[in-house]
Protein backbone atom coordinates (compact mmCIF):
# COMPACT_ATOMS: atom_id res chain seq x y z
CA UNK A 1 0.00 0.00 0.00
CA UNK A 2 1.49 3.11 -0.99
CA UNK A 3 -0.50 6.92 -0.20
CA UNK A 4 1.53 8.51 -2.26
CA UNK A 5 0.56 8.76 -6.25
CA UNK A 6 1.55 10.59 -8.89
CA UNK A 7 -1.65 11.15 -11.13
CA UNK A 8 0.29 13.83 -13.14
CA UNK A 9 0.37 13.08 -16.91
CA UNK A 10 2.42 15.44 -19.51
CA UNK A 11 0.75 15.20 -23.08
CA UNK A 12 3.46 17.05 -25.15
CA UNK A 13 4.67 20.16 -22.98
CA UNK A 14 1.09 20.37 -21.19
CA UNK A 15 1.56 19.41 -17.92
CA UNK A 16 -1.67 17.98 -15.93
CA UNK A 17 -2.02 17.62 -12.96
CA UNK A 18 -4.73 15.03 -12.82
CA UNK A 19 -5.09 12.79 -16.35
CA UNK A 20 -9.41 13.96 -16.52
CA UNK A 21 -9.48 16.37 -19.47
CA UNK A 22 -13.45 17.46 -20.21
CA UNK A 23 -13.92 16.37 -23.36
CA UNK A 24 -15.43 19.33 -25.78
CA UNK A 25 -18.42 20.21 -26.69
CA UNK A 26 -19.48 18.83 -23.56
CA UNK A 27 -18.46 21.46 -21.13
CA UNK A 28 -19.22 24.72 -22.42
CA UNK A 29 -15.86 26.59 -21.02
CA UNK A 30 -16.05 24.68 -17.61
CA UNK A 31 -17.42 27.88 -16.03
CA UNK A 32 -21.02 25.98 -16.30
CA UNK A 33 -19.99 22.77 -13.95
CA UNK A 34 -18.07 25.36 -11.37
CA UNK A 35 -21.19 25.32 -9.45
CA UNK A 36 -21.00 21.64 -8.96
CA UNK A 37 -17.59 20.36 -9.32
CA UNK A 38 -14.09 21.99 -8.27
CA UNK A 39 -12.33 22.80 -11.35
CA UNK A 40 -9.25 22.20 -9.83
CA UNK A 41 -9.32 18.76 -8.98
CA UNK A 42 -9.75 18.10 -13.07
CA UNK A 43 -6.71 18.18 -15.79
CA UNK A 44 -8.46 20.35 -17.82
CA UNK A 45 -11.47 21.35 -20.01
CA UNK A 46 -11.37 21.66 -24.09
CA UNK A 47 -13.53 24.35 -24.84
CA UNK A 48 -15.93 23.57 -27.54
CA UNK A 49 -14.92 23.87 -30.85
CA UNK A 50 -14.79 27.17 -32.69
CA UNK A 51 -14.76 28.49 -36.19
CA UNK A 52 -13.79 30.68 -38.70
CA UNK A 53 -16.71 32.01 -39.19
CA UNK A 54 -19.90 32.16 -37.12
CA UNK A 55 -21.99 28.98 -37.19
CA UNK A 56 -25.83 29.10 -35.91
CA UNK A 57 -25.64 24.98 -35.70
CA UNK A 58 -28.22 22.53 -36.89
CA UNK A 59 -32.07 22.54 -36.31
CA UNK A 60 -33.44 21.31 -33.52
CA UNK A 61 -33.97 18.51 -31.97
CA UNK A 62 -30.45 18.17 -31.77
CA UNK A 63 -30.62 15.56 -28.97
CA UNK A 64 -31.51 12.24 -28.72
CA UNK A 65 -31.56 9.76 -25.71
CA UNK A 66 -30.55 6.22 -26.31
CA UNK A 67 -29.61 2.83 -24.97
CA UNK A 68 -26.66 3.71 -22.93
CA UNK A 69 -25.90 6.58 -24.63
CA UNK A 70 -27.20 9.64 -26.61
CA UNK A 71 -27.03 11.14 -30.21
CA UNK A 72 -25.79 14.70 -30.62
CA UNK A 73 -26.01 16.87 -34.11
CA UNK A 74 -25.17 20.28 -32.46
CA UNK A 75 -23.54 21.18 -36.05
CA UNK A 76 -20.77 22.90 -34.52
CA UNK A 77 -22.91 26.09 -33.00
CA UNK A 78 -20.30 29.29 -32.02
CA UNK A 79 -20.28 32.81 -32.76
CA UNK A 80 -17.05 32.38 -34.77
CA UNK A 81 -12.99 33.07 -33.81
CA UNK A 82 -13.01 37.05 -33.81
CA UNK A 83 -15.75 37.49 -31.63
CA UNK A 84 -14.47 34.44 -29.53
CA UNK A 85 -11.20 36.07 -29.14
CA UNK A 86 -12.22 39.39 -28.48
CA UNK A 87 -14.78 38.39 -25.60
CA UNK A 88 -14.19 34.68 -24.54
CA UNK A 89 -10.71 34.20 -24.56
CA UNK A 90 -9.87 36.38 -22.13
CA UNK A 91 -12.41 34.74 -19.01
CA UNK A 92 -10.39 31.21 -19.73
CA UNK A 93 -7.94 32.93 -17.78
CA UNK A 94 -9.43 32.35 -14.13
CA UNK A 95 -9.89 28.28 -14.88
CA UNK A 96 -7.77 26.31 -12.24
CA UNK A 97 -6.66 23.79 -14.76
CA UNK A 98 -5.76 23.59 -18.31
CA UNK A 99 -7.58 25.33 -20.81
CA UNK A 100 -7.47 23.69 -24.29
CA UNK A 101 -9.03 25.48 -27.27
CA UNK A 102 -10.39 23.38 -29.79
CA UNK A 103 -10.48 24.23 -33.62
CA UNK A 104 -12.77 22.98 -36.73
CA UNK A 105 -13.04 24.01 -40.05
CA UNK A 106 -13.91 23.11 -43.19
CA UNK A 107 -10.71 24.09 -45.05
CA UNK A 108 -6.67 23.43 -44.60
CA UNK A 109 -6.76 27.29 -44.24
CA UNK A 110 -9.61 27.52 -41.93
CA UNK A 111 -7.61 24.98 -39.12
CA UNK A 112 -4.66 27.00 -39.69
CA UNK A 113 -5.82 30.30 -39.54
CA UNK A 114 -8.29 29.62 -36.28
CA UNK A 115 -5.85 27.67 -34.30
CA UNK A 116 -2.90 30.07 -35.21
CA UNK A 117 -4.79 33.28 -33.53
CA UNK A 118 -5.95 30.96 -30.91
CA UNK A 119 -2.49 29.25 -30.06
CA UNK A 120 -1.27 32.61 -29.94
CA UNK A 121 -3.41 33.53 -26.40
CA UNK A 122 -1.68 33.29 -23.35
CA UNK A 123 -5.29 31.79 -21.78
CA UNK A 124 -5.14 29.01 -24.14
CA UNK A 125 -2.33 26.30 -22.99
CA UNK A 126 -2.66 23.54 -25.70
CA UNK A 127 -4.87 23.35 -29.09
CA UNK A 128 -7.45 19.97 -30.01
CA UNK A 129 -7.82 19.89 -33.80
CA UNK A 130 -11.70 18.82 -34.47
CA UNK A 131 -10.81 17.30 -37.43
CA UNK A 132 -13.95 14.50 -36.77
CA UNK A 133 -17.08 16.12 -36.05
CA UNK A 134 -19.55 14.00 -37.79
CA UNK A 135 -22.22 16.73 -37.13
CA UNK A 136 -21.73 19.31 -40.07
CA UNK A 137 -22.24 19.30 -44.06
CA UNK A 138 -19.41 17.23 -46.03
CA UNK A 139 -16.41 18.75 -45.07
CA UNK A 140 -16.49 18.70 -41.15
CA UNK A 141 -15.25 14.89 -40.88
CA UNK A 142 -13.36 14.52 -44.06
CA UNK A 143 -9.91 14.92 -42.66
CA UNK A 144 -10.19 12.59 -39.82
CA UNK A 145 -11.56 9.79 -42.89
CA UNK A 146 -8.92 10.82 -45.38
CA UNK A 147 -5.17 9.74 -44.06
CA UNK A 148 -3.56 12.76 -46.72
CA UNK A 149 -6.35 14.96 -46.00
CA UNK A 150 -5.44 14.27 -42.13
CA UNK A 151 -1.49 15.13 -42.84
CA UNK A 152 -1.96 18.45 -44.93
CA UNK A 153 -4.14 20.01 -42.07
CA UNK A 154 -1.77 18.50 -38.83
CA UNK A 155 1.01 19.66 -41.21
CA UNK A 156 -0.22 22.74 -41.54
CA UNK A 157 -1.41 24.01 -38.50
CA UNK A 158 2.04 22.21 -36.61
CA UNK A 159 3.61 24.78 -38.30
CA UNK A 160 1.11 27.78 -36.97
CA UNK A 161 2.00 26.89 -32.89
CA UNK A 162 4.41 25.54 -30.69
CA UNK A 163 2.04 24.86 -28.44
CA UNK A 164 0.96 20.91 -28.05
CA UNK A 165 -1.24 19.66 -30.31
CA UNK A 166 -4.11 17.34 -29.77
CA UNK A 167 -5.60 15.86 -33.10
CA UNK A 168 -8.79 13.81 -32.70
CA UNK A 169 -9.41 10.87 -34.55
CA UNK A 170 -13.11 9.63 -35.87
CA UNK A 171 -14.14 6.17 -35.37
CA UNK A 172 -15.79 6.06 -38.65
CA UNK A 173 -13.07 4.70 -40.74
CA UNK A 174 -11.74 1.87 -41.65
CA UNK A 175 -7.81 2.22 -40.58
CA UNK A 176 -7.78 4.37 -37.62
CA UNK A 177 -3.86 3.15 -36.68
CA UNK A 178 -3.20 4.30 -40.11
CA UNK A 179 -5.28 7.61 -39.51
CA UNK A 180 -2.94 8.09 -36.34
CA UNK A 181 0.55 7.52 -37.98
CA UNK A 182 0.05 10.40 -40.79
CA UNK A 183 -0.79 12.60 -37.50
CA UNK A 184 1.98 11.65 -35.69
CA UNK A 185 4.67 11.96 -38.78
CA UNK A 186 2.70 15.24 -39.68
CA UNK A 187 3.16 16.54 -36.46
CA UNK A 188 0.37 16.31 -33.68
CA UNK A 189 1.79 15.80 -29.95
CA UNK A 190 -1.26 13.40 -28.86
CA UNK A 191 -4.21 11.85 -30.59
CA UNK A 192 -7.69 11.82 -28.61
CA UNK A 193 -9.37 9.04 -29.01
CA UNK A 194 -11.90 9.20 -29.98
CA UNK A 195 -14.77 11.38 -31.90
CA UNK A 196 -18.91 10.25 -31.52
CA UNK A 197 -19.88 7.22 -33.81
CA UNK A 198 -22.27 7.56 -36.50
CA UNK A 199 -25.43 7.09 -35.95
CA UNK A 200 -29.33 7.60 -36.60
CA UNK A 201 -32.63 7.66 -34.51
CA UNK A 202 -36.41 7.24 -35.90
CA UNK A 203 -39.49 8.30 -35.08
CA UNK A 204 -41.64 5.28 -35.72
CA UNK A 205 -44.92 7.01 -34.88
CA UNK A 206 -43.71 10.24 -36.84
CA UNK A 207 -42.23 8.35 -39.72
CA UNK A 208 -39.36 10.87 -39.44
CA UNK A 209 -35.59 11.19 -38.60
CA UNK A 210 -35.51 12.24 -34.69
CA UNK A 211 -32.56 14.52 -34.95
CA UNK A 212 -32.88 18.05 -36.92
CA UNK A 213 -29.87 16.72 -38.93
CA UNK A 214 -30.95 13.14 -39.47
CA UNK A 215 -27.74 11.60 -38.49
CA UNK A 216 -25.63 12.74 -35.30
CA UNK A 217 -22.93 11.49 -33.16
CA UNK A 218 -23.10 8.66 -30.96
CA UNK A 219 -21.56 8.97 -27.29
CA UNK A 220 -21.88 7.45 -23.85
CA UNK A 221 -21.37 3.88 -22.42
CA UNK A 222 -23.07 2.14 -25.55
CA UNK A 223 -19.03 2.92 -27.23
CA UNK A 224 -17.14 2.79 -24.78
CA UNK A 225 -15.77 -1.13 -26.29
CA UNK A 226 -15.54 0.64 -29.63
CA UNK A 227 -13.59 3.76 -28.64
CA UNK A 228 -11.35 0.90 -26.05
CA UNK A 229 -10.52 -1.39 -28.92
CA UNK A 230 -9.30 2.10 -31.21
CA UNK A 231 -7.51 3.35 -28.25
CA UNK A 232 -5.33 -0.55 -28.17
CA UNK A 233 -5.21 -0.28 -31.81
CA UNK A 234 -3.60 3.16 -32.25
CA UNK A 235 -1.43 2.74 -29.20
CA UNK A 236 -0.06 -0.11 -31.40
CA UNK A 237 0.50 2.28 -34.21
CA UNK A 238 2.14 5.76 -32.83
CA UNK A 239 4.44 6.23 -30.32
CA UNK A 240 2.93 10.09 -29.07
CA UNK A 241 0.30 10.02 -26.01
CA UNK A 242 -3.21 9.02 -26.34
CA UNK A 243 -6.24 10.94 -24.73
CA UNK A 244 -8.86 8.34 -24.61
CA UNK A 245 -12.20 8.91 -24.46
CA UNK A 246 -16.22 7.28 -25.11
CA UNK A 247 -18.35 6.47 -22.42
CA UNK A 248 -16.41 6.73 -19.39
CA UNK A 249 -18.29 7.12 -16.18
CA UNK A 250 -16.23 5.39 -13.23
CA UNK A 251 -12.20 4.56 -12.71
CA UNK A 252 -12.87 1.39 -14.00
CA UNK A 253 -13.86 2.87 -17.43
CA UNK A 254 -11.04 5.04 -17.51
CA UNK A 255 -8.61 2.02 -16.53
CA UNK A 256 -9.63 -0.01 -19.25
CA UNK A 257 -8.58 3.27 -21.86
CA UNK A 258 -5.22 3.25 -19.97
CA UNK A 259 -4.32 -0.72 -20.04
CA UNK A 260 -5.12 -0.25 -23.59
CA UNK A 261 -2.57 2.22 -24.32
CA UNK A 262 -3.80 6.00 -23.21
CA UNK A 263 -2.30 8.28 -21.27
CA UNK A 264 -5.24 10.18 -20.43
CA UNK A 265 -8.66 10.25 -20.24
CA UNK A 266 -11.67 12.34 -21.29
CA UNK A 267 -15.17 12.70 -19.72
CA UNK A 268 -17.87 14.01 -21.69
CA UNK A 269 -21.32 12.69 -21.65
CA UNK A 270 -20.69 11.22 -18.05
CA UNK A 271 -20.84 14.66 -17.15
CA UNK A 272 -24.33 14.94 -17.86
CA UNK A 273 -24.81 11.62 -15.31
CA UNK A 274 -23.92 13.17 -12.87
CA UNK A 275 -21.01 16.15 -12.89
CA UNK A 276 -19.16 14.88 -9.74
CA UNK A 277 -17.79 11.87 -11.86
CA UNK A 278 -14.43 13.01 -12.79
CA UNK A 279 -13.38 14.17 -8.99
CA UNK A 280 -15.19 10.32 -8.49
CA UNK A 281 -12.67 9.04 -10.85
CA UNK A 282 -9.34 10.74 -9.60
CA UNK A 283 -10.28 9.38 -6.05
CA UNK A 284 -10.64 5.95 -7.42
CA UNK A 285 -7.86 5.81 -9.67
CA UNK A 286 -5.98 6.80 -6.68
CA UNK A 287 -7.21 4.24 -4.54
CA UNK A 288 -7.01 1.69 -7.35
CA UNK A 289 -3.08 2.11 -7.96
CA UNK A 290 -2.53 2.99 -4.07
CA UNK A 291 -3.83 -0.64 -3.38
CA UNK A 292 -1.68 -2.49 -5.77
CA UNK A 293 1.28 -0.25 -4.80
CA UNK A 294 1.41 1.54 -8.24
CA UNK A 295 3.07 5.13 -7.57
CA UNK A 296 2.43 6.63 -10.66
CA UNK A 297 -0.39 6.22 -13.28
CA UNK A 298 2.27 6.67 -15.95
CA UNK A 299 2.86 2.72 -14.83
CA UNK A 300 0.28 1.30 -15.98
CA UNK A 301 -0.13 2.69 -19.17
CA UNK A 302 -0.59 -0.01 -22.11
CA UNK A 303 -0.10 -2.75 -19.96
CA UNK A 304 -3.13 -4.64 -20.55
CA UNK A 305 -2.03 -7.85 -20.73
CA UNK A 306 -2.98 -9.83 -24.06
CA UNK A 307 -1.56 -12.57 -23.66
CA UNK A 308 -2.74 -15.36 -25.60
CA UNK A 309 -6.07 -13.45 -26.63
CA UNK A 310 -4.54 -11.16 -28.93
CA UNK A 311 -6.02 -10.98 -32.10
CA UNK A 312 -2.97 -10.39 -33.82
CA UNK A 313 -0.85 -13.49 -32.81
CA UNK A 314 -3.39 -15.90 -33.96
CA UNK A 315 -3.19 -14.10 -37.53
CA UNK A 316 -2.79 -17.11 -39.99
CA UNK A 317 -3.57 -19.49 -37.37
CA UNK A 318 -5.87 -22.44 -38.05
CA UNK A 319 -6.16 -23.53 -35.15
CA UNK B 1 -37.05 36.49 -17.19
CA UNK B 2 -34.42 36.92 -13.61
CA UNK B 3 -31.18 38.00 -15.01
CA UNK B 4 -29.24 36.57 -12.39
CA UNK B 5 -29.24 32.71 -11.49
CA UNK B 6 -29.51 31.82 -8.38
CA UNK B 7 -26.60 29.57 -6.50
CA UNK B 8 -27.18 26.34 -7.68
CA UNK B 9 -25.07 23.57 -6.00
CA UNK B 10 -25.44 19.48 -6.58
CA UNK B 11 -27.95 18.14 -3.52
CA UNK B 12 -27.66 14.62 -1.98
CA UNK B 13 -31.59 14.04 -1.17
CA UNK B 14 -33.22 11.68 0.94
CA UNK B 15 -36.68 10.89 -0.56
CA UNK B 16 -39.18 12.12 2.11
CA UNK B 17 -42.91 10.72 0.16
CA UNK B 18 -43.57 9.88 -3.26
CA UNK B 19 -47.44 9.88 -4.18
CA UNK B 20 -48.52 8.66 -7.72
CA UNK B 21 -51.27 11.26 -7.96
CA UNK B 22 -52.63 9.65 -11.24
CA UNK B 23 -51.55 6.53 -13.22
CA UNK B 24 -48.17 7.66 -14.39
CA UNK B 25 -48.14 11.24 -12.56
CA UNK B 26 -45.59 10.56 -9.91
CA UNK B 27 -44.90 13.71 -7.39
CA UNK B 28 -41.60 13.20 -5.34
CA UNK B 29 -40.95 15.17 -2.35
CA UNK B 30 -37.50 14.92 -1.15
CA UNK B 31 -35.41 16.51 1.85
CA UNK B 32 -33.18 19.17 0.66
CA UNK B 33 -33.23 22.69 2.64
CA UNK B 34 -30.69 24.54 0.70
CA UNK B 35 -32.38 23.90 -2.32
CA UNK B 36 -35.70 25.05 -1.40
CA UNK B 37 -34.03 28.10 0.13
CA UNK B 38 -33.26 29.22 -3.23
CA UNK B 39 -35.61 28.34 -5.42
CA UNK B 40 -36.92 30.80 -8.03
CA UNK B 41 -40.54 30.00 -10.01
CA UNK B 42 -40.01 28.20 -13.01
CA UNK B 43 -36.70 26.76 -12.03
CA UNK B 44 -35.83 23.21 -12.43
CA UNK B 45 -33.00 20.89 -11.49
CA UNK B 46 -31.13 17.69 -13.09
CA UNK B 47 -31.80 15.02 -11.53
CA UNK B 48 -29.67 11.36 -11.37
CA UNK B 49 -31.28 8.65 -12.36
CA UNK B 50 -30.69 6.78 -9.23
CA UNK B 51 -29.91 3.08 -11.16
CA UNK B 52 -26.56 3.92 -12.70
CA UNK B 53 -25.53 4.82 -15.96
CA UNK B 54 -28.23 7.16 -17.58
CA UNK B 55 -28.24 10.73 -18.34
CA UNK B 56 -29.69 13.02 -15.57
CA UNK B 57 -33.32 14.17 -16.35
CA UNK B 58 -34.49 18.02 -15.86
CA UNK B 59 -37.19 18.12 -13.66
CA UNK B 60 -39.43 21.25 -13.01
CA UNK B 61 -39.43 22.38 -9.14
CA UNK B 62 -43.30 21.77 -7.69
CA UNK B 63 -42.71 22.35 -4.48
CA UNK B 64 -40.00 24.26 -2.71
CA UNK B 65 -41.07 25.09 0.85
CA UNK B 66 -38.70 24.72 4.54
CA UNK B 67 -36.90 21.59 4.34
CA UNK B 68 -38.41 20.07 1.30
CA UNK B 69 -38.44 20.29 -2.14
CA UNK B 70 -40.57 18.22 -4.53
CA UNK B 71 -40.66 17.30 -8.56
CA UNK B 72 -43.41 16.11 -10.27
CA UNK B 73 -43.20 14.12 -13.70
CA UNK B 74 -45.44 12.05 -16.46
CA UNK B 75 -43.35 8.31 -16.28
CA UNK B 76 -42.63 8.26 -19.96
CA UNK B 77 -39.25 6.54 -20.40
CA UNK B 78 -36.74 4.43 -18.25
CA UNK B 79 -35.21 7.53 -16.54
CA UNK B 80 -38.30 8.16 -15.02
CA UNK B 81 -39.41 5.24 -14.47
CA UNK B 82 -36.17 4.47 -12.08
CA UNK B 83 -37.53 7.91 -10.18
CA UNK B 84 -41.25 6.68 -10.02
CA UNK B 85 -39.45 3.59 -8.53
CA UNK B 86 -37.73 5.70 -5.40
CA UNK B 87 -39.88 5.12 -2.23
CA UNK B 88 -39.40 7.52 1.34
CA UNK B 89 -35.70 6.89 2.84
CA UNK B 90 -34.01 6.22 -0.71
CA UNK B 91 -31.93 8.61 -2.44
CA UNK B 92 -30.91 10.47 -4.84
CA UNK B 93 -28.78 13.61 -6.06
CA UNK B 94 -30.23 16.58 -7.84
CA UNK B 95 -28.03 19.43 -9.64
CA UNK B 96 -29.91 22.77 -9.36
CA UNK B 97 -31.79 25.21 -8.77
CA UNK B 98 -31.02 25.96 -12.65
CA UNK B 99 -32.33 28.21 -15.25
CA UNK B 100 -34.00 31.48 -15.64
CA UNK B 101 -37.82 31.32 -14.09
CA UNK B 102 -40.95 33.75 -14.41
CA UNK B 103 -40.59 37.28 -13.71
CA UNK B 104 -43.52 38.37 -12.03
CA UNK B 105 -42.76 42.09 -11.20
CA UNK B 106 -45.47 44.39 -11.41
CA UNK B 107 -48.35 42.21 -12.60
CA UNK B 108 -51.98 42.80 -11.22
CA UNK B 109 -53.55 40.23 -13.21
CA UNK B 110 -52.07 36.86 -14.05
CA UNK B 111 -53.37 33.87 -15.66
CA UNK B 112 -51.55 30.85 -15.62
CA UNK B 113 -52.18 28.25 -18.52
CA UNK B 114 -50.92 24.35 -17.71
CA UNK B 115 -51.29 21.80 -19.72
CA UNK B 116 -51.12 17.94 -18.57
CA UNK B 117 -47.82 17.68 -16.06
CA UNK B 118 -46.72 21.13 -17.18
CA UNK B 119 -48.80 22.33 -13.67
CA UNK B 120 -45.20 21.02 -12.29
CA UNK B 121 -43.36 24.33 -12.89
CA UNK B 122 -46.45 26.83 -12.25
CA UNK B 123 -47.55 26.44 -8.40
CA UNK B 124 -44.43 28.16 -7.13
CA UNK B 125 -44.96 31.24 -9.49
CA UNK B 126 -48.96 30.74 -8.61
CA UNK B 127 -48.06 30.88 -4.49
CA UNK B 128 -45.58 33.74 -5.08
CA UNK B 129 -48.37 35.77 -7.47
CA UNK B 130 -51.06 35.02 -4.67
CA UNK B 131 -48.61 36.01 -1.72
CA UNK B 132 -48.48 39.55 -3.12
CA UNK B 133 -51.97 39.72 -3.49
CA UNK B 134 -52.26 39.00 -7.56
CA UNK B 135 -55.39 38.17 -8.94
CA UNK B 136 -54.22 34.77 -10.16
CA UNK B 137 -56.07 32.60 -12.01
CA UNK B 138 -55.08 28.72 -13.62
CA UNK B 139 -56.20 27.64 -16.75
CA UNK B 140 -55.50 23.94 -16.08
CA UNK B 141 -55.79 21.65 -19.05
CA UNK B 142 -55.40 17.63 -19.43
CA UNK B 143 -56.66 15.07 -21.30
CA UNK B 144 -59.40 14.04 -18.52
CA UNK B 145 -60.55 15.05 -15.44
CA UNK B 146 -58.15 12.14 -13.67
CA UNK B 147 -55.14 13.71 -14.69
CA UNK B 148 -55.89 17.17 -13.87
CA UNK B 149 -53.93 16.45 -10.99
CA UNK B 150 -53.71 18.85 -7.34
CA UNK B 151 -56.40 21.05 -8.94
CA UNK B 152 -57.49 21.55 -5.49
CA UNK B 153 -53.62 22.56 -3.72
CA UNK B 154 -54.00 25.09 -6.35
CA UNK B 155 -58.01 26.38 -5.18
CA UNK B 156 -56.31 26.69 -1.60
CA UNK B 157 -53.89 28.61 -2.49
CA UNK B 158 -55.82 31.38 -3.36
CA UNK B 159 -56.32 30.59 -7.20
CA UNK B 160 -59.17 31.05 -9.14
CA UNK B 161 -59.03 27.27 -10.88
CA UNK B 162 -60.41 26.90 -14.81
CA UNK B 163 -60.60 24.06 -16.16
CA UNK B 164 -61.18 21.74 -19.56
CA UNK B 165 -60.29 18.48 -20.41
CA UNK B 166 -60.20 16.73 -23.97
CA UNK B 167 -62.98 14.57 -23.03
CA UNK B 168 -64.88 16.90 -20.90
CA UNK B 169 -64.87 14.91 -17.95
CA UNK B 170 -64.12 18.15 -16.31
CA UNK B 171 -64.54 21.75 -16.88
CA UNK B 172 -64.87 22.81 -20.58
CA UNK B 173 -64.54 20.15 -23.14
CA UNK B 174 -61.47 21.16 -25.52
CA UNK B 175 -58.22 22.73 -25.21
CA UNK B 176 -57.60 25.35 -21.79
CA UNK B 177 -56.83 27.89 -24.49
CA UNK B 178 -60.19 28.13 -25.80
CA UNK B 179 -61.23 29.09 -21.95
CA UNK B 180 -57.96 31.29 -22.16
CA UNK B 181 -59.12 33.22 -25.35
CA UNK B 182 -62.76 33.21 -24.17
CA UNK B 183 -62.60 35.18 -20.35
CA UNK B 184 -64.24 38.65 -20.09
CA UNK B 185 -61.42 39.48 -17.43
CA UNK B 186 -58.30 40.06 -19.44
CA UNK B 187 -55.00 39.50 -17.68
CA UNK B 188 -52.07 41.84 -17.83
CA UNK B 189 -49.85 38.79 -17.99
CA UNK B 190 -50.01 35.47 -19.20
CA UNK B 191 -47.74 32.35 -17.89
CA UNK B 192 -47.90 28.78 -19.23
CA UNK B 193 -46.03 25.38 -18.92
CA UNK B 194 -47.22 22.79 -20.97
CA UNK B 195 -47.31 20.72 -24.00
CA UNK B 196 -45.77 22.53 -27.50
CA UNK B 197 -48.97 22.86 -29.08
CA UNK B 198 -50.59 24.43 -26.12
CA UNK B 199 -47.98 26.88 -25.59
CA UNK B 200 -48.12 27.78 -29.18
CA UNK B 201 -52.02 28.16 -29.13
CA UNK B 202 -51.09 30.61 -25.74
CA UNK B 203 -48.49 32.16 -27.83
CA UNK B 204 -51.21 33.34 -30.39
CA UNK B 205 -53.99 33.75 -28.14
CA UNK B 206 -51.78 36.04 -26.40
CA UNK B 207 -51.40 37.80 -29.00
CA UNK B 208 -54.96 38.13 -30.09
CA UNK B 209 -55.47 39.47 -26.49
CA UNK B 210 -52.10 42.18 -26.84
CA UNK B 211 -51.44 40.33 -23.30
CA UNK B 212 -47.45 39.96 -22.64
CA UNK B 213 -46.75 35.90 -22.25
CA UNK B 214 -43.96 34.22 -20.44
CA UNK B 215 -43.40 30.17 -21.91
CA UNK B 216 -41.74 27.93 -20.04
CA UNK B 217 -39.76 25.67 -23.31
CA UNK B 218 -39.67 21.98 -22.15
CA UNK B 219 -36.69 20.30 -24.69
CA UNK B 220 -33.84 17.17 -24.10
CA UNK B 221 -31.42 18.40 -21.91
CA UNK B 222 -28.02 17.00 -21.64
CA UNK B 223 -26.12 18.69 -19.43
CA UNK B 224 -28.28 20.96 -18.33
CA UNK B 225 -26.08 24.01 -17.54
CA UNK B 226 -25.17 25.43 -20.82
CA UNK B 227 -22.44 23.30 -21.67
CA UNK B 228 -23.44 21.47 -24.79
CA UNK B 229 -26.11 23.59 -26.65
CA UNK B 230 -28.45 20.59 -27.83
CA UNK B 231 -31.67 22.36 -26.05
CA UNK B 232 -31.65 25.22 -28.17
CA UNK B 233 -34.69 27.19 -29.23
CA UNK B 234 -35.06 30.21 -31.96
CA UNK B 235 -35.08 33.28 -30.35
CA UNK B 236 -35.35 36.92 -31.67
CA UNK B 237 -31.75 38.08 -31.23
CA UNK B 238 -32.61 41.16 -30.24
CA UNK B 239 -33.94 39.45 -27.42
CA UNK B 240 -32.45 40.23 -23.45
CA UNK B 241 -31.94 36.67 -23.52
CA UNK B 242 -30.26 36.10 -26.74
CA UNK B 243 -26.68 34.36 -25.75
CA UNK B 244 -24.50 37.22 -25.85
CA UNK B 245 -22.44 36.46 -29.43
CA UNK B 246 -24.00 36.68 -33.12
CA UNK B 247 -25.76 34.21 -34.24
CA UNK B 248 -25.94 34.73 -37.60
CA UNK B 249 -25.31 32.15 -40.72
CA UNK B 250 -24.29 33.14 -44.08
CA UNK B 251 -27.38 35.36 -44.74
CA UNK B 252 -27.15 37.28 -41.65
CA UNK B 253 -30.17 35.57 -39.93
CA UNK B 254 -32.02 38.10 -37.49
CA UNK B 255 -32.75 34.21 -35.72
CA UNK B 256 -30.58 33.06 -32.86
CA UNK B 257 -30.66 29.70 -31.31
CA UNK B 258 -30.83 30.12 -27.53
CA UNK B 259 -29.93 27.19 -24.87
CA UNK B 260 -33.47 26.40 -23.08
CA UNK B 261 -31.79 25.21 -20.18
CA UNK B 262 -29.01 28.40 -19.82
CA UNK B 263 -31.02 31.73 -21.18
CA UNK B 264 -34.50 29.64 -20.48
CA UNK B 265 -36.21 27.98 -19.70
CA UNK B 266 -38.83 30.39 -19.68
CA UNK B 267 -38.86 33.18 -22.62
CA UNK B 268 -40.81 35.93 -23.54
CA UNK B 269 -43.39 34.36 -26.16
CA UNK B 270 -43.27 37.09 -28.63
CA UNK B 271 -39.28 36.58 -28.91
CA UNK B 272 -39.51 33.04 -29.83
CA UNK B 273 -38.95 32.47 -33.85
CA UNK B 274 -40.15 28.82 -33.65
Amino acid sequence: MVTDVDLSVRIGSLELAYPTLMGSGCYGSGEEFAPFIDLSKIGGVVLKSVTRAPRLGNPTPRLVQTPAGMLNAIGLQNPGIDWYLEHDVAKFASRPCAVIGSVAGFSVDDYAYVAERLAARDEIHALELNISCPNVAAEGETFACDPRLTARVVKTVRATTDKTLIVKLSPNVTDIAGIAREAESAGADALAVINTVRGMAIDVNAWKPRLGNVTGGLSGPAIRPVAVLAVYEVARAVRIPIVGQGGIETASDALEFLLAGASAISIGTGNFTDPRIPVRIVEELHAYLAARGVRSLREIVGKANVGFANPYQYEGDEG
Amino acid sequence: MRALQSPASVHDVLVLDRTELAPGVVLLGFHAPQLAAVTQPGQFVMAVPPGGERAAVALGIYEAQGDRASVMFFVCGPRTREFAGLREGDRFSVSGPLGNGFTLDGAKNVAIVAGGVGIASVLLPAQALVRSHVRTRLFYGARTAELLVDRERFEREGCEVICATDDGSFGHRGFITQALAATEDKPDLILACGPSPMLRATAFVAGELGVAAQLSLEETFACGVGGCWGCVVPLDRNSAQAPGFPGQDEGGSEVVYARICKEGPVFWAHELRW
